[in-house]
């Protein structure tokens, strides 16, 4: 089998300080990370361990999935609520769904999830990126995160309780209210943004950057929370500096987490009777077929018309459109693969997203090869710039948006023969 | 007056349009949190926190706050010395008028101001020295409701009653050059001294030091210990499936999510560009060919994607391993979240505010459209079906009526007007 110390580089003198070094390293990176021991004691499955791992699975899932509603201090709603979501995520094992919800097991089966979690992405490197410190003003390109996702409905406590249209009618109201408020707040932190900027021109140690931030010039103003801000720098500094440390060294961890499989006790495949799942979070996929339908009818239609039509013209031609047409047919192909790669997971991502750091050029611009994005063009060319992701994303939906609300016409004919029958 | 049928199960619109909300709530709050900040930044800074620059060689050598000799722009300063010769006239003309309140008062000597800097006040020998009697008459700067009176370019400057220590305490807690110390220093602003303006060393290493652990941490090493960990990671991951009890095969609920989401952001592609075929009038042959070409390769990506979504609808109902009860914080998938880039943010450079604003005003616009679509989407699966059942027409029903076309093919903004048209006999 050759596993353990005998795939070891180094000798078992060394391999003996270099795990708790690694699991160290570790923990440190981690938020709330328990000791060296704490994992040792895990791996025998011992109950003292158990609470130490479920914290630190809630702190590290929690974070992940950016919940900060689920504060719940409850060991038991911890518990619960750490199993549901590694569940969800597709974990393997059968005996993270049977540990009791008390806190006060299953300490091994704990550690291998950590495990795993840490095997299937670059987890603590996340984890890090969303507490970073951001020093710069940022703002991002893209709308694909805050709002344009809706969440999940809740659970259908109100299904029973008649809602008034008209109450519908002024919540919409005052959501529009809310938008154009923020709206204009944005436009204001903009200005103040660019006057800040502006003042703060060739201020910067670093050359590259024109000019402060708000982070930058607020610690200027206030010494007291321009300490805090170093303390938070620092302590950052330190996580990044045991990632960096553990990335060195987690060899020694996954072959170690090698033998604390080995020491679990094999899992029955009885099968258990898998509860079904509940109708009510079927909604979005309905909502997706009803679209998917809908789209398949129009296209259905314009393609019969259109062949029809085509059909009868071309009628008898000569054979050297066949080359042409096969040379139609793949570019056409291409395109539509090149638009299916716009959906796919893992697909190219030509537009950019995320957050970026708005820096002024002032009267000198940083030449820097490969350098920062300009606005401008972004702003002025409607071809294939980044722009037209916001913009092309913004007429696709304001295009939709007339789309969804002519369709209710569609029903206008049965409303007015409703009408008239009703009033005859 | 609606009938209480007229809205059975608005559970799930209800519960969304709160969401919508709270949603909008909370980034305004946060919005409003930078506001803060940044207003506070653009007024005139607490004397005791300005900041000492260090005295450290370089361009600008021999720091401090205040000789005029050495500020870059003389002509503000003079300027400057105006302005507070006339606000200082301004305050004690507050004075004798009765206090009449804070916004007319702080109006008032901004008025007094604008007038005073076109008018030709007699140049003051010093501008350090302490006005009279500011003291409690003044209005604070941060008392002021309207930001806009503290605009940049404003008159309103108001000074604060000045500090006899030291006038700033940088992170290093330089001393004072002792001729600053006799005369009180003015309130720091941005505008004026904010070219001066210089980050402690301290944190200028601790930044430094973080960018670069942050790019030694996204730079992916090819090293023969780096292969041996990927590979270690994959047998364990095997290895844990392999022992599990469960099978291998089947979607996790967060998966399903995921390719949940894929398919909407497919349907609403698919359907933009059937738009742009359906809309461009072909003018030769090719074109009409091309076109029909795309229309049906469009049909047939929307069949696999309905064929998809069938499947995806199977696991859901009838799962492989145990899914999780109730309802789960949704997965924060990072936009562009495969090819995470956890290396810095990249610049992003704008030449105007014009720009930025622009850019704000899109990205926000895009988002509201996106959360209008889906309101409407489901507005439309909720009230259509109320309306187009068949039921005897009264006022009740027709108001039904007339408040659901509002909704949904106004958007709220305008209403039908029903007349009742009667026969003449």
């Amino acid at each position: 089998m050759g596993r353990g110390r005998r795939r070891l580089r180094v000798d078992p003198a060394d391999a003996a300080g270099a795990l708790p070094e690694a699991i160290a390293a570790l923990s440190r990176t981690l938020p709330a990370g328990p000791s060296p021991e704490t994992f040792r004691r895990a791996k025998f499955d011992r109950p003292e361990a158990a609470s130490a791992l479920w914290q630190l699975l809630f702190r590290v899932l929690s974070q992940l999935l950016a919940d900060s509603a689920s504060a719940t201090p409850t060991p038991e709603a911890q518990a619960g609520w750490v199993k549901s979501v590694l569940l969800s995520q597709g974990y393997p094992r059968r005996g993270l769904a049977q540990l009791a919800e008390d806190g006060s097991q299953g300490s091994r089966e704990l550690l291998l999830a950590l495990a795993w979690l840490l095997a299937q992405e670059p987890l603590l490197e996340r984890l890090l990126a969303q507490t970073r410190i951001r020093l710069g003003d940022e703002m991002p390109v893209c709308e694909c995160g805050a709002l344009a996702s809706p969440g999940q409905p809740a659970p259908t406590v109100e299904a029973g309780d008649p809602v008034d249209v008209r109450h519908v009618q002024w919540l919409m109201g005052k959501l529009q209210f809310r938008w154009r408020n923020l709206m204009a707040s944005q436009q204001e932190q903009c200005a103040l943004l660019g006057k800040i900027h502006s003042y703060t021109r060739g201020c910067h140690s670093d050359r590259s950057l024109g000019h402060l931030s708000v982070a930058e010039t607020e610690l200027l103003r206030d010494p007291e929370g321009g300490r805090q801000l170093l303390r938070r720098l620092e302590s950052e500094n330190a996580r990044l500096e045991a990632a960096l440390a553990w990335r060195c060294r987690e060899l020694v961890f996954w072959q170690w987490m090698d033998t604390v499989l080995d020491v679990c006790p094999p899992e029955t495949s009885q099968p258990t009777a898998l509860p079904r799942r509940r109708k009510g979070r079927a909604g979005e996929l309905e909502l997706v077929a009803r679209e998917l339908q809908a789209l398949q009818e129009e296209l259905r239609a314009a393609v019969e018309a259109r062949r029809a039509a085509w059909e009868a013209r071309v009628g008898s031609r000569e054979p050297e459109w066949n080359a042409a047409q096969r040379a139609a047919q793949e570019a056409v192909g291409r395109e539509l693969a090149a638009l299916r790669q716009a959906w796919e997971r893992g697909g190219g991502r030509a537009q950019p997203h995320g957050p970026h750091r708005l820096m002024a050029p002032g009267f000198r611009l940083s030449a820097t090869p490969g350098g920062p994005a300009l606005m401008g063009p972004w702003v002025q060319d409607f071809g294939l710039s980044p722009q037209k992701q916001v913009d092309g994303t913004g007429q696709s939906a304001g295009s939709q948006l007339p789309r969804v609300q002519s369709r209710p016409w569609l029903c206008v004919p049965c409303l007015s023969q409703g009408w008239q029958e009703g009033w005859c | 007056m609606l009938p209480a049928h007229c809205s059975r199960r608005c559970g799930p619109l209800m519960a969304e349009l709160r969401d919508a909300l709270d949603t909008c709530a909370e980034r305004q709050r946060q919005l409003e949190r930078s506001l803060r900040v940044s207003r506070r930044l653009l007024r005139a800074w607490e004397p005791a926190e300005t900041p000492a620059p260090e005295p450290t060689p370089g361009p600008k050598t021999n720091e401090e706050v205040l000789p005029p000799a050495c500020t870059p722009c003389p002509q503000d300063l003079k300027e400057l010395e105006l302005l507070t010769q006339a606000l200082e006239k301004a305050v004690q003309v507050r004075r004798g008028i009765s206090k009449t309140g804070d916004k007319a008062s702080s109006l008032k000597s901004g008025s007094i101001a604008t007038h005073a800097t076109t008018a030709s006040a007699p140049p003051r020998a010093s501008e350090r020295k302490p006005p009279r009697g500011i003291g409690q008459t003044t209005t604070p700067a941060s008392r002021l409701p309207k930001p806009r009176l503290l605009s940049a370019g404003d008159q309103t400057c108001i000074r604060r009653r000045p500090h006899t220590a030291k006038p700033g305490q940088s992170l290093r807690d330089q001393p004072v050059a002792p001729s600053a110390a006799p005369q009180a220093p003015e309130a720091f602003r941005l505008k004026e001294k904010g070219t001066l303006l210089q980050l402690p060393m301290a944190f200028r290493k601790a930044a430094s030091q973080n960018s670069r652990l942050w790019a030694q941490l996204s730079s992916t090493q090819t090293s023969d210990s780096v292969d041996a960990t990927v590979f270690s990671k994959t047998q364990f991951l095997q290895k844990m499936q392999m022992t599990s009890g469960w099978p291998s095969s089947g979607l996790s609920a967060a998966e399903v999510e995921a390719e949940v989401g894929c398919l909407q952001k497919a349907s609403s592609l698919l359907r933009l560009r059937m738009r742009e075929e359906l809309t461009t009038d072909p003018t030769d042959w090719m074109q009409e060919y091309r076109c029909l070409l795309t229309l049906e390769g469009l049909q047939a990506m929307v069949g696999q994607c309905l064929h998809r979504l069938q499947e995806l609808q199977a696991v859901v109902e009838q799962p492989l391993k145990p899914w999780p009860e109730g309802r789960l914080p949704r997965a924060s998938l990072p936009c562009g979240g495969r090819a995470d880039p956890i290396w810095g943010p990249q610049l992003l450079l704008y030449s105007s505010t014009e720009e930025l604003q622009t850019l704000a005003a899109l990205r926000l616009r895009v988002g509201m459209l996106d959360q209008q679509i889906h309101l409407e989407k489901v507005l439309m699966a909720e009230l259509l079906p109320l309306v187009s059942t068949r039921e005897p027409l009264g006022p009740p029903r027709l108001a039904l009526f007339r408040a659901v076309h509002s909704l949904l093919c106004e958007g709220g903004h305008h209403f039908l007007t029903i007349l009742r048209d009667e026969p003449d006999d």
